[in-house]
Order: structure tokens, then C-alpha cells, then sequence
């Protein structure tokens, strides 16, 4: 295999962008977009097989690929190909009820794929510098999405998203600027990639490197959605189109993670676990309480997913804050099994949007009653955000509290498990509303309810399979796992 | 260049980016701060042009003419233009905390950047790196007026700023950090500034007037 | 004392004083041509004088020795500070005196007895005037002490005479960040000090805006002229220690007939040059509404304190 195929998964969605530029939106071009996204993640596939030797590099070392980037490939891959093998029924919809046009869908559909391609190449950078752009990159390709629908709100969620995420990520890139200016003065004068960075970290100036870490990580805590610098997440995504909603939800908050991840292992190296530990204690517990506290009187269905992830994103930084190799390895499991189940909730809340034409919960009455299916996957999916068995969020949350008990976090841990508890019991309250009891009653009431398009109801459905089948066992992804996990631990 | 004369230069330049940082804070009139803001961009790219002459680097030299393009040119531009989309009612900031108690707080986050500044000046003790407190002074009050201020367009202005007092530590520090990322890291802020402007211009579609005040839509 | 210390002792007070009225007549010049009128002439100010000096001194009913003593503490707090500031020689006649503190400390006595005159007198527009003042004053003065305080760090020394010298002696500095915030700092602050717009009108009796012209309102006959000289001779004072801050060119180092000679025509050249800007500047500005006062000192304050700032870091 030529290095050249490490460039495949950034390539193909800049290719399948050109295509919707150069043809627009028609019923020959829908598929293009999960026909992408299936290459991508076949691709992640050879490449993770690839990197069990080790890491490779491309284009004179601008990208870098091991274990951990193969990893983070397959998680992007697995939840694009689920969100745009949703996306086609979705945009016909929103076409038939006039809330766009055929060239709306064509620049959802370049934005998803310059989306994509800027989330590929985050992941997939050699250094920081790369990955800085590429997440601002993201900020920009995203901010029309979440503005598309053009109301009010849309707008106003739009203008938020841009200005927050901007301000936090120039944090990062001032952090990213201090980081190199402390690797200059190494003896090795190490750059800013990757493998320079950690093999010089024991030489990094202390002083210089504790200011860095800690704007990088709020800065790239930011955009993972990690409070104090939240504010934007809820909007956002409770605004933008449902399967731009699941991208964002399910990879981007865990691309941005990636990024946290990357720096702590440098940080570790170079300050010590103690710096990172308590920045990230003290940002997942902030995120967990933001989040249990909107949670339970939460009256809009999106934003209440919102919060979930906010929630999610605080336990990953609990995990991070653990540390580890069960913590770690625990903590990727949770992004992909995550990254799944709010993919397939997000889905399904778009679709909830579209029949019905309301985002508030006590709205929506009975759907068990008329909309089976579509009831079938918000149910299981929430019983996966929660953490039941068989879906691997239970799995990867009871690695992270036996990890976080295990290394003196134990207080902490308890705290966490307990606000995880009472935003399960928010979940399951809000949802069982939604699901059941009668459906509504008067005037229009009674008109037959659009079948959920098959290809749509496969997706969600194979989506929740495969969180399921993950959790059950994890298969050869375990192997993956655990070499990412020793380069999170700086083992490796 | 003599010594003597390259650290005047090169402390003139940050006096410049520092006066103009507390200029923004200090006028209330759009106009006024947009051209302030284009003032602050002829002192970066003058800053990063006595670097380059300092260490003789056509390179450098090419990015101090880049940036003066797009930092005292195309981004005033820019913001000019959406002013003047405005009502007359819009030319004026509003801000949340009154005029004079920001420049007061501004003198605090001068003394705190200073004091954070310290091991980034112990590292390496030039005259370059003990401006770095400078541009963390900008990028401090930057970030003040993002937060303080109501109008969309202020709003901008100081997260070009804080961006400005970003590459202004960049260059201090290390010369900058590589071309391709160089490069990129100025396309990237000039898309988000495009996007920020045409999301002001919906703002004024759909509000009427791009007032943050009216932000009321989204909240729990 | 040095001999060069006693030529300035003796010449640069008859220089401000004799200068002063023309100071004022220039800027009022410059001004009425630049509105498009022919302009009462550079000696008007002094005929004024003239005039005033010849009529009978009254004083308001019940008014106290505060309200007769005012005008002479402030001609008398001036001409100190003529006499010992370094304008024409770089040598003080009273070395000692000639301190940053103990400057501002006269300069500042004077404004405060004419506020306690304006009080003294009762009315309502004395009042008004004095709060005003104070008000100014208040903002006024430690922004001033905090510049100049920012050009002494660098000499080590408070003394003016010595920051003087060492400009002089090592010209680079001027182009400091620490020169460019105390300049733009200190040109505030004396345009608020002296009573120009933006801050206050000269030539305003109008009720709701003036501020000085309140103070002094009873004030008639040789008191007035009195008065209006010390003000006119503050203006002089002011911007001829913002001239020797920054451009200090020109000043006299030796006692030689030439050098002194040099140094008077320096001083007349760049305290006449500073005031016409000063007019043309008044030209294009409105006066500000008094509450937006406080923010331009303030602002003024910060660039004074981020002057002290940057000379300790880019030290």
C-alpha cells in the first residue's frame, strides 16, 4: 500500500464535494454522499490494519497516521456513512414541504463533504499546526449548515456557534503558537508535529508549556463542547439540519477531543498527570452539572440530545483525567459508541421535526402509536445514551468508573456516576413522554402519518446494531484500541 | 541594524498595536474603531517588518507585506462595508460596561498579562520576547471587548484584535510558525471574518438590526 | 547654583510672563483666521490686560480673603514653576524644587484656590464651576504625575531637569512606546488642565458648559487681569513642559550670550508652534458633553499607566 492511501479518507469527500458543485442535487447524485462516507470508512478500515505496525507518513510528512488517527478515521467514517445514508430521504422531505430547494441541497451536500474532509484531515495531521486549521476549518464549513433554515433562531445559532467556537479555538492556536515557541528552545528544537513534540517533552520549559497546555485545552475544550465555553452547543445543534446535528454531535465534539487527547500526552510528559488532571476534573464536572441541571426541565427534544452530549464530552474528559490504559481505551470506545447512538437519536429527532412540526416535547404524544419504527430507535437509542446493556456506552462507562476508581479519583468518579444517574432518569422521563400515552387528538390529528423511507430505517437501525454488537464484543476494533491507548499513555 | 536602534523600532511597533488596542475600547464611533482597527494592522505588519530586517529574511519580509494586505486592507474593508450596510442608528457601540470602567479594567489586564507573561519572557530574554506582555495585552483586551460589547460589529472588531494580538505573540516568540501554517492560519481567519460578515447581514434581514440585545430567541 | 541655573531663574519667569498674553493672542489668531475672520491681532490679549489693570478693584459683597488672595496664590504658584522648570536652560535656579512631585503639587495648589474662590463666592454658578473643576482635576492629576513618572523611570531620577538632560543626551528615546503613550497621555491631560475643547470652552460664558469661566465669573478689574494672566501663563507653562519633554532641542547647556540667546528663541518657537496646533485643533473639535469628561481622563489615565507599564517591561 503507497502512503498516498493515507490521503484517501481527506480526498474522496473533497471529490464527492466537487461532484455536487459541478452537478448539483438530482436523484442520480443523492448517493454520492454516503458512497463517500462508505469509502472513507472502508478506507479507516485498511488504514487502522495498516498502522498495526506502526505509524505511517504522507505528502513529506505533513500527515501522520497510527493507531489512534486509524481509530478516530473509523469513528468519522461509521457515523457519516450513517448520517448520509439518512440524508437523501431527509432532504427530499424538507424539498416536498418547501423548506428548501434543490440548491439548498446541493450546498448541504458540498458543505457535508468539505465537512468531512476538514474532519479527516484534523485527525489525520502530523502536527498541530495542521490540526489547528483544520478545526477551524470545520467551525467555518459548519457555520452555514447550522444557519441554513435561515429563521430567527437559525441565524442567531449560527452567529453564536461562529463567535464562540472562533474565540476558543484562537485560544488554541495562541496555545499552539506558546508550545512551539517552547519546543524551539528543546535542545532537539522540535516543531510542532506529533512525534517531535512527544519525544522532546521532557524538555519543554515548564513554565512556557503549563500556559500552552492549558489554552489548548480550553481552546480545543471549546469546541468539544466542554464547559465553561459551552454556550454554543445547544444552539447549534439544536438548529442545524439533523444529519449536520449527528455529524456534529456524534464526530466533530469527538474530533475536537482528539485534539485535548493529543495534548495531554505531551503535557503528561513534559509537566507531569497532576496539570491536565485537574484542568480536565475540573471541566468534566463543570460539563456534567451544566448538563444534569438543563436536563431535567428541558422542554425541546434536540437540545435535550444536545445536553446529552455535553454530558458525554464531560465523561470523556473524565477518562482523560483518569488516564491510563483502561481509562483511555475506554474513553475511545465511548466515542464510537456515542458518536452511534447520538447519530441515530439525532436522526430520528429530525424525523420526529419533520411529521410533526415541533421540537417540544410535550408535543409529541403516542409516537409509539403511529410512528412504531421510528418510536423503536428513539427508545433503544436513548437506552444506548444511557448506558444499558448490551450497548457498548455501558461497556466503555463501566471502564471509565472501575479506571477512575482505580487511581485515587474515587470521590470524583462517585460524584460523576451520580449525576450520570440522575441525567439517565431526565432521559428516560422525557422520553417516555414522547413515546407513550395516546396519540393527540383534533383537527389534523387523524391524517396518516409519511412512512419512515426504508433506506432511512435501515440506517438507524444497523446504526443501533452495530453500538449494540460493538458492546457485546469488541471484536478486532479491541486490538485498535489498545495500541491507541498506549499512544495515549505514552507507552508507545 | 544596530541593536539600539532595532529595539526602538521594534518597542514602537507594540507601542503602536498597544495605543490602538485601547483606542478601540476608548471611541464609541464605528468608523473611528474601524479605522483604528486598520491603524492596529500597519503597526503588526511594521512589527513583523522589523523582524525581517532585523534577521535579513525576504520570507518574513513577504509575510509582513501579506499581512499588512490583509490586515490594514482587506479586513477594514470588509468591516467598512457591513458599517455601511447599517442604519445611521447602528454606528455608534453600545457597550455593557460603561466606557470608563473598561479602560480601568483594561489597565488591570495590562498588569495580568504581564504577570502571565513572566516564564514566556524567562525562557529567552530578548528584546523580541519581552514585547510578548504587549500582545498578550491586546489579546487580553481583545477578548474584553468581545464580551462587553453589544453590536455585531464590535463584537468582530474584538475578535480581530484578539486575533491580531495572536499573531502578534507568534512573531515575537518565534518568527512565526512556517509558512504553509502561516498561510493557513490567515485564510482561515479571513473565512471566518467573511462568514461573520454575511451572518451579520441575515442578522439585520431577520432582526432588523444586527443588535446583540436581541439575541432572545435560544436560551433555557 | 550654577550660573546657567540663575540666567534661567531670572530669564525664563519674564518669558512666560511677558510671552504668555501672546501665546493666547496667537492661538486666538490662528483661530478666527481659520473661521474666516479678520481677528482682534496677537496683542489684543495684553491690551485686554491693559485695560483691565487701570479700573478699580471690586470685590462681591461678603466675599473672604480666600476670594481676594486666589488670584495672587495662582500667579505666584505659576511664576515658581517658571522659574525653577527646565525651558530655556537645562540647569533650575532652585534645584531642589524642580521635582516632578513638587511641580505638579503647585500647579495643582493654584487650581485649587481659585475653586475655593469660585466657592467663596456664593452664587451658583461659582459652585458650579468649582465641582466641575474638581471633578476634572480629580482625573487630572494623577494622570499627570503617572506620565511624567513613565520618562522618569528610565533616568532613574524624578528631577525635571535631569529627564531633560538625559533625552538630550540619548535623542532614541523619544521614539519609545514609552515617549508615545506619556505624549498622547500628557496632551489629554493639559488639554483638560488648561481649559480647552474638548473639555471646556475659553470662549464660552454659556451657563451649562463652561467650567473655568464659572470659577472666575465675579472676579472684575485688576483681579480679572490678574487671573487672566496666571491663565494664559499656565498655558504657556504646560505646553512648554510638553515641548522640553519630548523635543527638548534647542535648550541651553552652557551660560554663553549665544546658547541662552538660542534657548529663549527655541522655547518662543515651540511653545508658539505647539499652541497654534492647538488652536487648529479646536477648530475641527466640539466641546464634550461634561459627563463624557471622565472617559477621555480616564482613557488618558490608562495610557499614562500603561506608559509606566512598558517602561519596566521593554526595559
Amino acid at each position: 500500500m503507497t502512503t498516498l492511501f493515507l490521503l484517501v479518507p481527506v480526498a474522496l469527500p473533497v471529490l464527492g464535494a466537487l461532484v455536487y458543485l459541478v452537478f448539483g442535487w438530482r436523484p442520480a447524485t443523492a448517493w454520492v454522499s454516503a458512497a463517500s462516507a462508505a469509502g472513507v470508512l472502508a478506507a479507516a478500515i485498511l488504514i487502522a490494519v495498516e498502522v498495526a505496525a506502526g505509524p505511517r507518513t504522507a505528502i513529506a510528512g505533513l500527515l501522520r497516521v497510527d493507531a489512534l488517527s486509524a481509530f478516530m478515521l473509523i469513528v468519522i467514517g461509521a457515523v457519516a456513512l450513517l448520517a448520509t445514508a439518512a440524508t437523501p430521504a431527509h432532504l427530499r422531505a424538507e424539498i416536498d414541504a418547501g423548506r428548501a430547494t434543490a440548491r439548498t441541497a446541493a450546498r448541504h451536500s458540498v458543505l457535508v463533504q468539505l465537512f468531512l474532509a476538514a474532519m479527516a484531515l484534523a485527525v489525520s495531521a502530523a502536527d498541530l499546526g495542521v490540526l489547528w486549521i483544520a478545526v477551524e476549518a470545520t467551525t467555518i464549513v459548519t457555520a452555514f449548515l447550522v444557519g441554513q433554515r435561515r429563521t430567527r433562531s437559525a441565524v442567531e445559532a449560527a452567529w453564536k456557534y461562529v463567535v464562540i467556537c472562533s474565540t476558543g479555538i484562537a485560544l488554541a492556536l495562541l496555545g499552539t503558537i506558546l508550545l512551539n515557541y517552547a519546543a524551539q528552545h528543546t535542545p532537539a528544537t522540535a516543531g510542532l508535529d506529533w512525534a517531535g513534540l512527544v519525544a522532546s517533552a521532557h524538555t519543554l520549559d515548564p513554565g512556557v508549556t503549563r500556559i500552552a497546555v492549558a489554552l489548548l485545552v480550553i481552546g480545543f475544550g471549546t469546541k468539544a463542547g466542554l464547559a465553561p465555553l459551552h454556550a454554543w452547543l445547544p444552539d447549534a445543534h439544536s438548529q442545524a439540519p439533523a444529519p449536520v446535528s449527528a455529524l456534529m454531535s456524534g464526530v466533530l465534539l469527538s474530533v475536537a477531543f482528539y485534539a485535548v487527547l493529543r495534548v495531554k500526552v505531551i503535557a503528561d510528559a513534559a509537566l507531569g498527570t497532576g496539570f491536565t488532571r485537574i484542568l480536565l476534573v475540573i471541566m468534566a464536572l463543570a460539563s456534567l452539572l451544566l448538563a444534569a441541571s438543563l436536563l431535567l426541565a428541558q422542554r425541546d427534544y434536540k437540545r435535550m440530545l444536545a445536553y446529552s452530549s455535553i454530558e458525554h464530552m464531560g465523561l470523556l474528559a473524565l477518562a482523560a483525567a483518569v488516564g491510563g490504559p483502561l481509562a483511555m481505551a475506554a474513553a475511545l470506545l465511548h466515542v464510537l459508541g456515542h458518536g452511534l447512538a447520538k447519530g441515530v437519536l439525532f436522526l430520528s429527532a429530525g424525523r420526529i421535526l419533520q411529521t410533526t412540526g415541533t421540537s417540544r416535547i410535550e408535543r409529541v404524544r403516542g409516537l409509539a402509536a403511529r410512528q412504531p419504527l421510528l418510536a423503536g430507535c428513539v427508545g433503544f437509542g436513548v437506552l444506548a445514551l444511557i448506558g444499558l446493556p448490551p450497548f457498548s456506552v455501558f461497556a466503555s462507562e463501566l471502564g471509565i468508573a472501575r479506571a477512575g476508581f482505580a487511581s485515587g479519583l474515587g470521590p470524583v468518579t462517585a460524584a460523576a456516576l451520580l449525576v450520570v444517574l440522575v441525567i439517565a432518569a431526565a432521559l428516560i422521563a422525557h422520553t417516555s413522554r414522547m413515546l407513550l400515552g395516546s396519540p393527540p387528538e383534533g383537527p389534523g390529528a387523524a391524517t396518516a402519518v409519511p412512512r419512515l423511507p426504508v433506506t432511512a430505517g435501515t440506517a438507524l437501525v444497523a446504526g443501533l446494531v452495530v453500538c449494540a454488537a460493538i458492546g457485546v464484543s469488541a471484536g478486532p476494533l479491541s486490538a485498535l484500541l489498545h495500541l491507541a491507548a498506549e499512544i495515549l499513555t505514552g507507552t508507545r | 541594524m544596530s541593536d539600539t536602534t532595532y529595539t526602538q523600532l521594534l518597542d514602537l511597533a507594540c507601542g503602536g498595536l498597544l495605543l490602538t488596542a485601547v483606542l478601540v475600547l476608548w471611541r464609541r464611533e464605528l468608523a473611528v474603531i474601524i479605522r483604528v482597527f486598520a491603524l492596529q494592522g500597519v503597526a503588526l505588519a511594521a512589527l513583523v517588518g522589523v523582524l525581517a530586517a532585523r534577521e535579513s529574511s525576504v520570507e518574513l519580509g513577504a509575510v509582513a507585506v501579506g499581512l499588512l494586505v490583509l490586515r490594514a486592507g482587506v479586513l477594514p474593508w470588509l468591516l467598512y462595508r457591513a458599517l455601511v450596510g447599517a442604519g445611521p442608528a447602528l454606528r455608534e457601540t453600545r457597550p455593557l460596561v460603561n466606557v470608563a470602567a473598561s479602560l480601568l479594567a483594561a489597565a488591570v489586564l495590562a498588569l495580568l498579562a504581564y504577570a502571565v507573561a513572566q516564564p514566556l519572557v524567562a525562557l529567552a530574554p530578548a528584546p523580541a520576547t519581552h514585547a510578548v506582555p504587549v500582545g498578550l495585552t491586546v489579546v487580553l483586551i481583545g477578548f474584553f471587548v468581545l464580551v462587553t460589547r453589544r453590536r455585531a460589529l464590535s463584537q468582530l472588531v474584538g475578535f480581530l484584535l484578539l486575533d491580531n494580538g495572536i499573531t502578534a505573540i507568534g512573531f515575537l516568540t518565534t518568527s512565526g510558525i512556517g509558512l504553509l501554517v502561516e498561510l493557513g492560519v490567515s485564510l482561515d481567519v479571513l473565512l471566518a471574518v467573511l462568514v461573520l460578515q454575511i451572518l451579520t447581514t441575515r442578522m439585520r434581514e431577520t432582526f432588523g438590526e444586527a443588535d446583540l440585545d436581541e439575541l432572545r430567541e435560544l436560551h433555557d | 547654583m550654577s550660573a546657567l541655573g540663575v540666567v534661567g531663574g531670572v530669564l525664563q519667569p519674564l518669558l512666560v510672563a511677558a510671552g504668555a498674553p501672546l501665546l493666547v493672542g496667537v492661538t486666538r489668531q490662528v483661530r478666527a483666521r481659520l473661521e474666516g475672520r479678520a481677528g482682534p491681532g496677537v496683542g489684543q490679549p495684553w491690551r485686554d490686560l491693559r485695560k483691565l489693570l487701570r479700573k478699580e478693584a471690586i470685590t462681591p459683597r461678603g466675599t473672604s480673603e480666600v476670594f481676594r488672595l486666589a488670584p495672587l496664590v495662582l500667579v505666584a504658584t505659576t511664576l515658581v514653576v517658571a522659574v525653577v522648570v527646565p525651558f530655556v536652560t537645562t540647569d533650575s535656579a532652585l534645584d531642589p524644587v524642580a521635582d516632578l512631585f513638587a511641580v505638579v503639587a503647585l500647579l495643582a495648589l493654584g487650581t485649587v484656590a481659585v475653586a475655593l474662590a469660585g466657592l467663596d463666592t456664593g452664587t451658583a454658578f461659582g459652585g458650579m464651576g468649582a465641582s466641575r473643576e474638581m471633578t476634572i482635576i480629580a482625573l487630572v492629576e494623577p494622570t499627570l504625575l503617572v506620565a511624567i513618572f513613565a520618562l522618569s523611570v528610565r533616568v532613574g531620577s524624578t528631577n525635571l531637569a535631569s529627564i531633560v538632560a538625559s533625552t538630550l543626551h540619548d535623542p532614541a528615546r523619544v521614539i519609545s512606546p514609552v515617549s508615545l503613550l506619556a505624549a498622547v497621555a500628557l496632551i489629554v491631560v493639559i488639554v483638560a488642565e488648561t481649559g480647552r475643547l474638548p473639555v471646556d470652552n475659553p470662549a464660552t460664558h454659556l451657563e451649562l458648559t463652561m467650567v473655568h469661566e464659572a470659577m472666575v465669573l465675579e472676579y472684575a478689574g485688576p483681579d480679572l487681569a490678574l487671573v487672566e494672566l496666571a491663565s494664559a501663563m499656565r498655558l504657556t507653562v504646560f505646553l512648554g513642559l510638553l515641548a522640553n519633554l519630548f523635543l527638548p532641542w534647542g535648550i541651553a547647556t552652557t551660560a554663553t550670550a549665544l546658547a541662552v540667546l538660542g534657548g529663549v528663541l527655541a522655547f518662543a518657537l515651540k511653545v508658539t508652534l505647539l499652541g497654534a496646533v492647538l488652536a487648529v485643533g479646536e477648530v475641527f473639535l466640539a466641546k464634550l458633553r461634561l459627563f463624557r469628561v471622565p472617559e477621555l481622563l480616564a482613557g488618558s489615565f490608562l495610557l499614562a499607566l500603561l506608559a509606566v507599564a512598558a517602561s519596566f517591561f521593554l526595559a
